[in-house]
């Protein structure tokens, strides 16, 4: 049971801070009125989907821009088997959502995580960008009038799905990326792939593995989603917007760390729910949240996980530096594409 | 069979101004090494100033052009540096963080856009080029044809200017080799805001007369933004010798799409179209080597 003591906190700092957080996410129902355990269920949520772009985008390097189209694989598949007639229990639901969207994301990745950079991120843009087109257009899953799902309207019943499912999630990657040999791996591809490939670690299948951890999340969530809002259409659960939430949290947060996307998705689905009450719509806050990526990328490239503590700041600042001291070259002899497209 | 001929021909006449999009976008990554996702962006903010035009200043949006290029460039130029110096930063993986750089600014000029002027789809009316010409069977909207008029001249311009300048010369180098471009004293953050510049300015001019043969909304952005990468990946980055056929190629398959399947299967085919490309050829099938 060695996986059992890695959950052990190390330090007495961290294990404080886990006991506040779980008592406080826990116990909110029972104090914190409807508004904020509805506010917190889509916190939850995004953060264990921002997880799951991490995985992805921060741990193994490679930016994807349609991760939306497992959540909506997700969402549909847990639609479709609750209609009426089908009628399945909606935990069983679940689990026939993620392995369809792992099944997809086998068949995806194996050629698109060939490709590099710019080109992977394209690519998957171009595969949710067609999947909301077959969506909207197709029969079965309703067109883009969408369909209902049967209602339940215990607003703690969806928090707590959420919030285990959530925790489930973090444990998961936690043991995976952090403590687990696959977490080197996968940051080994990221840092330099020649390098990993020749120390005998098959890049392709662990990408594969990556790109499927990070498509069987958004649809294990993209299923509770579509059973929380009750009715689904391709705009609610297959729109670009969801993938642009998720990259901006993560991004926000802290790339390729644990707690970054969670950071990150509770600052930025708080700010999104206030300008939701104040402007009663949130068209502004897609300026808001254009530019916070900006200045981000320009300022604060480690999130603002990294804001943590001084002397971390100092390590890292430390590491970069000394990290890119053989990169201080101009951008062309810099993991440029053009040399590197087949590599 | 004239209808294939009619679709065949409004496909090239659009696809003349793609052919434009996309030459600046090319050469905006290879000379800056960033995919702009900010791409289809600059259409839609092009497009929006020929709006203004027309329902502000009341001048036809046509001779204003120059000044739309103007105003755009000056916007590139502006961010072009910040670009750069995500671009060449000391972070752990620039390539990327630029491409999230672009990104924001994307989502920013989306999100500003959207606030501001809503959902609503709108047209830019110009009103100098109206009308049809017929030539046999063959009905040819004035707008379009004036459309693809700019895009040769443009493009032809745009040509002569990397060809035939010294300037252009130093943009080719830089294009090909950083390093070894400013070791011969070329300035390459100078040279990156200018492309940057061009490429922003032409691309909005370009955006006014798409505004004017489409409706466009402030959302509409990732559509062009997508129809750009389609080109240069046809083409493959960084060629533009590949752009010029990519581009009406795309102008045509839209066009028969629309005509012969339905309006609403057209980005997914182009999608799928775009997604085998991507397998089969990653570094496009008409390349022939870089700029």
């Amino acid at each position: 049971m060695t996986w059992l003591r890695a959950l052990v906190p190390q330090t007495k700092w961290q294990a404080t801070f886990l006991l506040v957080l779980f008592v406080f996410l826990f116990s909110l129902p029972a104090w914190g009125g409807d508004y904020w355990v509805r506010i917190f269920t889509g916190v939850t949520m995004w953060a264990a989907l921002a997880l799951s772009w991490n995985v992805i985008g921060g741990y193994a390097g490679y930016i994807s821009f349609g991760q939306v189209a497992f959540f909506g694989i997700g969402a549909y598949t847990t639609g479709l088997l609750m209609q009426q007639g089908r009628d399945w229990n909606f935990f069983a639901t679940l689990p026939i959502g993620a392995i369809l969207a792992g099944v997809v994301a086998v068949i995806i990745g194996w050629p698109v995580l060939k490709l590099r950079g710019a080109y992977f991120a394209i690519a998957t843009w171009a595969l949710a960008e067609a999947l909301m087109q077959v969506a909207t257009a197709a029969g079965f899953t309703g067109g883009s009038s969408g369909m209902s799902l049967p209602t339940n309207s215990s607003t703690s019943f969806f928090y707590y799905v959420m919030l285990v499912a959530a925790v489930l999630t973090f444990i998961l990657c936690y043991l995976l990326l952090e403590r687990g040999r696959f977490g080197y791996r996968v940051k080994a591809v990221r840092d330099h792939e020649a390098a990993a490939e020749s120390v005998g670690i098959d890049t392709t299948r662990v990408k594969i593995q990556a790109f499927v951890l990070s498509a069987v999340i958004p649809a294990v969530f993209g299923g509770i989603f579509a059973y929380w809002i009750t009715f689904i259409n391709p705009q609610s659960v297959l729109s670009g917007e969801i993938t642009d939430q998720m990259v901006v949290m993560a991004l926000v947060g802290g790339l390729g760390r644990i707690w970054g996307p969670a950071l990150g998705a509770a600052v930025l689905y708080l700010i999104n729910r206030q300008f939701l009450a104040v402007f009663g719509d949130t068209t502004s806050y897609i300026a808001v949240i254009g530019a916070l990526v900006a200045l981000i990328v320009l300022f604060l490239p480690d999130g603002l996980i990294s804001l943590g503590s001084r002397a971390r700041n100092m390590r890292l600042a430390q590491q970069l530096i000394t990290r890119a001291i053989p990169r201080a070259a101009p951008p062309g002899s810099v993991d440029q594409p053009k040399t590197k497209e087949r590599a | 069979m004239s209808l294939l001929i009619q679709t065949i021909v409004n496909g090239i006449l659009v696809g003349g101004l793609f052919v434009t999009i996309s030459l600046g976008f090319s050469l905006a990554f290879g000379v800056l090494d960033v995919v702009d996702f900010a791409v289809g962006e600059w259409v839609m903010l092009g497009a929006f100033a020929g709006v203004a035009c027309v329902s502000w200043l009341g001048v036809d949006p046509i001779p204003m052009l120059p000044v739309v290029f103007v105003v755009f460039a000056t916007l590139g130029w502006l961010v072009a540096p910040l670009i750069y110096r995500v671009r060449t930063s000391r972070y752990a993986r620039p390539a990327l963080m630029a491409l999230a750089f672009t990104f924001g600014v994307a989502t920013f000029a989306r999100g500003t856009m959207l606030t501001s002027f809503g959902f609503d789809p709108r047209t830019v009316d110009i009103g100098v080029v109206h009308g049809t010409i017929t030539i046999g069977s063959l009905h040819i909207p004035a707008l379009r044809l004036a459309g693809f008029v700019f895009a040769a001249v443009a493009t032809a311009l745009f040509m002569g200017f990397l060809y035939k300048t010294r300037t252009g010369l130093a943009v080719r180098a830089v294009a090909q080799d950083k390093q070894n471009a400013g070791l011969m004293g070329i300035n390459v953050k100078r040279i990156s805001s200018l492309v940057y510049a061009l490429y922003a300015g032409l691309t909005a001019m370009a955006g006014v007369l798409i505004g004017g043969i489409y409706s466009i909304t402030a959302q509409d952005g990732p559509r062009y933004t997508l129809l750009a990468f389609f080109v240069v990946v046809l083409a493959g980055l960084g060629s533009v010798g590949g752009v010029l056929v990519a581009g009406l190629l795309l102008g045509v398959l839209q066009a028969v799409v629309t005509v012969y399947v339905s309006a609403d299967y057209t980005l997914a085919i182009v999608f799928a179209v775009l997604f085998v490309i991507l397998i089969v050829s990653p570094q496009g099938i008409l390349r022939r080597g870089a700029a």
